[in-house]
C-alpha cells in the first residue's frame, strides 16, 4: 500500500495503488477525521479488487465466471453490479458487455462503481467536497472551494503531456476511455475487431459507475456514438479522433472551462 | 369488303390522282405512275442527291447510354469515399442529381428536329422515347432533391424541416432549382395522358415550353453546389459545353432553319380542295422543293401565317408525292386547326419544317402492302403512288363516308396494276375482325415475303402490328407509324 | 408497368452498387489510432492490469513511452521523426496528416491537407468536419484539480499528468 501523504494548509492528497492503477484522492479542506475516513476509503477499494479482479484467481468474479460459485455465495454486491451492468448493456446497444471475448469481466463498471463508492464513503464521513480519481476516471463531490468549482483537465490522446480541455462542475463524473494509455484494448463486440474510430471519449455525467459504462460503450461505438450520446440523457461528451480533431454534444459547452 | 383492281376509274373532280397541280382532264393512265422526281431511285445505281446521314435507333440509344456511363464516372472520380446513413443518402441524391442534368439534355436533344434523327429513328419513336425519358427523368429529380435533403439533414444533425430551410436560404441557386423541380413537375403531371384529354394541344405546348425554363433556372446549382463541379474545372467546362452543343442545335433546328427554309423556299397555300365530308387538302408551292428531299410517307409540321393559326405548328404528312413545286397534305376534320384550314386562302404564307419521319420505302421485289386505318391514309397514298415494285394497299375505314381519296386510289390502282382491298364498315357488319391474320394472309398472297407499311389511330396500329405478326411477317418487315399527340 | 419497376429496380441496383463500391473505411496510412503505443510487457503493481474496459482483449499493458513531454514541440530531438501521411479520402473530402513521433508516442499532429470548402463542408464542419484543436493546453497553466484521460495503470501513472497534481505541481 504505497503512497504518500501530502498536506498543504487542510488539503488533503492521497494516491493508493490498487487494482492494477492509482486511485488519487483530493479533499481539499476538512476539519474532520480525514485519516479515518481516508482509510475506510482504501482499504473499500482493496476490498473490490480482492473481490472483483478477474485477473486474480481466488476473486468472486473469477470463480463466478469459471462457473465455481454461484450467485448467491458471491458478494452481494455482485448481483447489484450484474443487473446494473445489465441495463447500462442495454442502453448502449450490446456495446457495453460483461463479456469481451467471451470471458465475464465486470470491471468496465466494477472501477467506477468502485470509486463512486469510495467518494461515498467520505462523503458520510462529513466531507462536503472531494474528488477521488480511480487511474483517469473522476468523481468530483462538492465544489474545490466555495463558489469556484473542480476543473478537471481531460489529457490529449495524441499530445501526451498536454490537455485537450479542461471541464468544470461540481458534484459530478468525468470518464474518459481511449487507447492513448494501452493501445486499442477495446474491441467493438458487434464485430470483434478493436475500436479505432476515436482516439479518446470523455463522457460527463452525475455519477461515475453509469459515466465510466458509458464511456466504455460510446469509445466501442466509434463514430457512432454522437448521435446516441447527444440522445442519452444527463450525459454529455467530447471526442477526439485519431487525427486529432474534436467533437462534442450540444450541451458539452456548458462544462468547458472558460 | 369491296376490292378494285385494274379498272379504270373515272376521274370525277380535277385534279384527282395527279401528282401536280392542276392536271385538267386527268386520267388514271395518263398519270406517272413512275416515281416522282424527288422521291426514291427506282433502282440500284440511279443518281440522285445522296440521302442525308441517318442515325438508327440503336447508335442513338447507345449514345446515350455511353453518356450516362461517363456520367456516372465523374460522380465516381470527384467522390471521396462513402461512409454513414448521411454519406449514402447524400451520394445517391449527388447520382442521380448528375443523371438529371443529363437526363434534360438528352430529352431536349430528342426534340430538337436533328434531322439524322428524325430520319434514323422517326418522329414518333423520338416522341415516345421522350415522354418515357420525361417520366423518368422528373421521378429522378424529386428522388433527387428528397435524398439530398435527407442526406444533408443527417450530416448536420438536424431536423429535415430546419435543413429544409438552411437549403432554401443558404445555399447558392438552390431556391431556383427547387422551383425548377416544381416545374417539372407540373409539367410532368399536365403532361399524363389524363390531362392531356382535357386540354387543348395547343395548350399543352405552351405549359410544354416552361421546361426550358426549368432547366435555366437548375443550371447553375449543379455549380454551386454540386460536389463533382465544384473542384473540377474540367467537369464544369464539359457540362457547360454539353448544355451549350445542345442549346445551340436547339435553336438552330427549331428556330433558324424553319425561317431560312421560309425564305428560301417562300411556302405559300395555292388552293384548298374539299376531298370529302369533313376532308380537306391543301396544296402549298414553294421554289426550290427539290432541295428539301421529301419523301413520300414523310410530314412537315406547319404554321400558316393567318391571324388565327400563326401560333401554332401542326405536323400532317404529304398525301401526294412532291410534285414541281407543290406539296399536298390533306387533314382530317378533328379540332379547330384542321377545320380552319378549310378556309385558307390562296396566297396564305406558310412556314413549314421538315421534311421530317422515317415512315418510307424504297419498295421491294418481295412486294409492298400498305395498310391504312382511317386517317392514316394520308401517308400511304404518297406512297401507293410512287413505290416501285408489287404495292398492295389495304383501306380500313368505318363507313363510306370515311374514305378518302377513293378515286385517286382506284386510279392509281389501275394505272399501276396495284390492288386496293377497301375494309369498310364495323366489325359486326363485316362479320369478324377485318384485319386478322387469316383475312390478311387470304387477301395478300406471300404475305409473309412483304414489306408492310401501316398507319392510323394507335389502336388500329398496333393490333395490326401483332395481326401480322401473328400472320408470319417477320417484325422487322413490319414498319409503323402512330402518333399521339 | 412492367417498364417502369424495371427502371427502378435497375436505378436502385445502380445506386446500390456504386454506393458500395465506394464504401470502404478510409485508411489514414502511417499513423496508427492515435496510439503510438505499442503493446507488450509491464502489468503494474502485483494484482496486474485493473479495470478492464468492455472487451479488452489483451492481457499485456504498456505504458508507453520513457519521456515524459510537455508543452510544445520546437523542432525535432533525436528521438523523433515525421510520418507523413498519404492523401486519406475522408467523408468530407482529402485529408492529409503529419505527425512528429517520438518514441512511439504521437508528440505532434499537422493537417497537410483539408477538403475544400463548399458551402456544405462549411454547414457539416461547424459540427463534423473538426478544426483541429488549436490550444495545447500546459498542464501547469491550466490549474486543474484532477486529469481524466485514459486509464493508466500503476506504472503509466508515474508518467502521467495525475501525477504532476497529485504532487501539486
Amino acid at each position: 500500500m504505497a503512497g504518500g501523504l501530502a498536506m498543504a494548509g487542510g488539503r488533503l492528497r492521497h494516491a493508493e495503488h490498487v487494482m492494477g492503477t492509482v486511485v488519487s484522492f483530493d479533499v481539499p479542506d476538512w476539519a474532520g477525521d480525514p485519516d479515518g475516513a481516508l482509510a475506510q476509503a482504501v482499504r473499500w477499494l482493496h476490498w473490490v479488487d480482492a473481490t472483483f479482479s478477474p485477473y486474480r484467481d481466488d476473486s468472486d468474479v473469477t470463480r463466478f465466471g469459471r462457473g465455481s460459485l454461484g450467485l448467491s455465495d458471491c458478494a452481494p454486491e455482485l448481483a447489484e453490479i450484474l443487473a446494473s451492468c445489465a441495463a447500462v448493456s442495454v442502453r448502449s446497444g450490446g456495446y457495453f458487455t460483461t463479456a469481451p471475448g467471451g470471458r465475464f469481466d465486470p470491471s468496465g463498471y466494477v472501477k467506477g462503481w468502485a470509486i463512486e463508492r469510495a467518494a461515498a464513503i467520505l462523503t458520510a464521513a462529513g466531507s462536503g467536497s472531494h474528488c477521488v480519481n480511480g487511474g483517469g476516471d473522476v468523481q468530483c463531490v462538492g465544489e474545490r472551494e466555495p463558489g469556484r468549482p473542480w476543473r478537471i483537465g481531460i489529457a490529449h490522446p495524441l499530445r501526451s503531456g498536454s490537455l485537450a480541455l479542461v471541464v468544470t462542475g461540481r458534484d459530478f463524473a468525468v470518464a474518459t476511455s481511449g487507447s492513448a494509455e494501452r493501445g486499442p484494448h477495446i474491441i467493438n463486440p458487434h464485430t470483434g475487431t478493436p475500436a479505432t474510430d476515436l482516439a479518446s471519449i470523455t463522457v460527463v455525467g452525475a455519477t461515475l459507475a453509469e459515466t465510466d459504462a458509458y464511456a466504455t460503450a460510446a469509445y466501442a461505438m466509434g463514430s457512432a456514438a454522437r448521435d446516441w450520446l447527444e440522445a442519452l440523457e444527463g450525459y454529455e461528451a467530447f471526442a477526439v479522433t485519431p487525427t486529432g480533431s474534436a467533437w462534442q454534444t450540444t450541451n458539452f459547452p456548458a462544462h468547458v472551462a472558460r | 369488303m369491296t376490292s378494285v383492281t385494274g379498272r379504270p376509274a373515272p376521274a370525277r373532280h380535277a385534279g384527282a390522282g395527279t401528282e401536280g397541280w392542276p392536271a385538267p382532264g386527268a386520267r388514271g393512265a395518263s398519270q406517272a405512275p413512275a416515281p416522282s422526281r424527288s422521291a426514291q431511285p427506282s433502282g440500284p445505281g440511279t443518281s440522285h442527291r445522296p440521302s442525308p446521314g441517318k442515325f438508327s435507333a440503336n447508335t442513338v440509344l447507345a449514345v446515350i447510354g455511353l453518356g450516362a456511363l461517363a456520367v456516372v464516372i465523374l460522380w465516381w472520380h470527384t467522390t471521396p469515399d462513402v461512409s454513414g446513413l448521411g454519406g449514402w443518402l447524400t451520394g445517391a441524391g449527388e447520382i442521380l442529381g448528375l443523371l438529371a442534368g443529363y437526363g434534360v439534355v438528352v430529352l431536349v436533344a430528342l426534340m430538337a428536329r436533328l434531322p439524322p434523327l428524325e430520319r434514323g429513328v422517326g418522329t414518333d419513336r423520338l416522341a415516345r422515347w421522350h415522354a418515357m425519358g420525361g417520366r423518368y427523368i422528373v421521378s429522378v429529380i424529386v428522388a433527387h432533391g428528397l435524398l439530398i435533403l435527407w442526406g444533408y439533414a443527417v450530416e448536420a444533425h438536424t431536423s429535415v424541416v430546419s435543413e429544409t430551410g438552411v437549403l432554401l436560404t443558404e445555399y447558392p441557386d438552390v431556391l431556383m432549382a427547387t422551383v425548377a423541380g416544381f416545374l417539372l413537375l407540373g409539367v410532368g403531371i399536365v403532361s399524363m395522358r389524363a390531362a392531356r384529354r382535357r386540354m387543348g394541344y395547343e395548350t399543352w405546348y405552351y405549359l410544354h415550353l416552361y421546361t426550358y425554363l426549368a432547366i435555366a433556372l437548375a443550371f447553375s446549382h449543379q455549380f454551386a453546389v454540386g460536389a463533382s463541379f465544384v473542384n473540377s474545372l474540367a467537369a464544369r467546362f464539359w457540362w457547360s459545353a454539353m448544355y451549350l452543343i445542345v442549346a445551340a442545335l436547339v435553336l438552330w433546328y427549331r428556330l433558324v432553319v424553319p425561317v431560312l427554309a421560309f425564305y428560301r423556299h417562300g411556302f405559300k397555300v395555292i388552293g384548298v380542295k374539299l376531298e370529302g365530308p369533313g376532308v380537306t387538302s391543301v396544296y402549298i408551292g414553294g421554289a426550290h422543293l427539290e432541295e428539301l428531299a421529301a419523301e413520300p410517307g414523310q410530314f412537315f409540321r406547319w404554321r400558316f401565317l393567318t391571324r388565327s393559326l400563326w401560333w401554332s405548328s401542326h405536323p400532317y404528312s404529304l398525301s401526294a408525292a412532291p410534285g414541281k413545286g407543290v406539296l399536298r397534305i390533306t387533314v382530317k376534320d378533328l379540332g379547330d386547326h384542321s377545320e380552319a384550314l378549310a378556309s385558307l386562302r390562296p396566297g396564305t404564307r406558310v412556314m413549314a419544317e421538315g421534311p421530317f419521319g422515317a415512315f418510307t420505302s424504297r419498295g421491294s421485289e418481295r412486294g409492298v402492302l400498305l395498310l391504312a386505318g382511317g386517317v392514316g391514309i394520308t401517308p400511304l397514298r404518297a406512297m401507293f403512288s410512287t413505290l416501285p415494285g408489287p404495292v398492295t394497299l389495304i383501306y380500313r375505314a368505318s363507313s363510306e363516308r370515311d374514305l378518302v381519296f377513293r378515286e385517286e386510289l382506284d386510279s392509281i390502282a389501275s394505272a399501276r396494276g396495284a390492288t386496293v382491298h377497301y375494309l369498310i364498315g364495323s366489325r359486326a357488319q363485316l362479320g369478324g375482325d377485318p384485319l386478322s391474320p387469316r383475312v390478311l394472309r387470304s387477301l395478300v398472297p406471300g404475305l409473309q415475303r412483304h414489306d408492310v407499311y401501316v398507319c392510323g389511330p394507335a389502336g388500329m396500329t398496333s393490333a395490326a402490328v401483332e395481326a401480322l405478326q401473328a400472320a408470319g411477317v417477320p417484325k422487322r418487315h413490319i414498319h409503323f407509324e402512330s402518333f399521339e399527340f | 408497368m412492367r417498364r417502369v419497376i424495371l427502371a427502378v429496380t435497375a436505378t436502385i441496383a445502380g445506386l446500390v452498387a456504386l454506393l458500395s463500391f465506394k464504401s470502404h473505411v478510409p485508411a489514414i496510412a502511417a499513423a496508427t489510432s492515435g496510439t503510438g503505443v505499442s503493446s507488450g510487457g509491464t502489468s503494474g503493481s502485483g494484482s496486474g492490469s485493473g479495470s478492464g474496459a468492455s472487451g479488452s482483449g489483451s492481457g499485456g499493458s504498456s505504458s508507453g513511452g520513457q519521456g515524459f513531454a510537455t508543452g510544445k514541440q520546437t523542432g525535432l530531438t533525436a528521438n523523433e521523426h515525421t510520418v507523413t501521411g498519404n492523401v486519406a479520402n475522408t467523408i468530407y473530402g482529402p485529408v492529409q496528416i503529419q505527425l512528429v513521433v517520438k518514441d512511439n508516442k504521437i508528440v505532434k499532429v499537422s493537417v497537410l491537407q483539408q477538403p475544400s470548402n463548399t458551402i456544405h463542408d462549411i454547414q457539416i464542419g461547424q459540427f463534423a468536419f473538426p478544426r483541429l484543436i488549436a490550444e495545447t493546453l500546459a498542464a501547469q497553466n491550466a490549474k486543474i484539480d484532477s486529469v481524466s484521460g485514459a486509464t493508466y495503470t500503476s506504472g503509466g501513472y508515474i508518467q502521467s499528468l495525475q501525477t504532476a497534481v497529485d504532487k501539486g505541481i
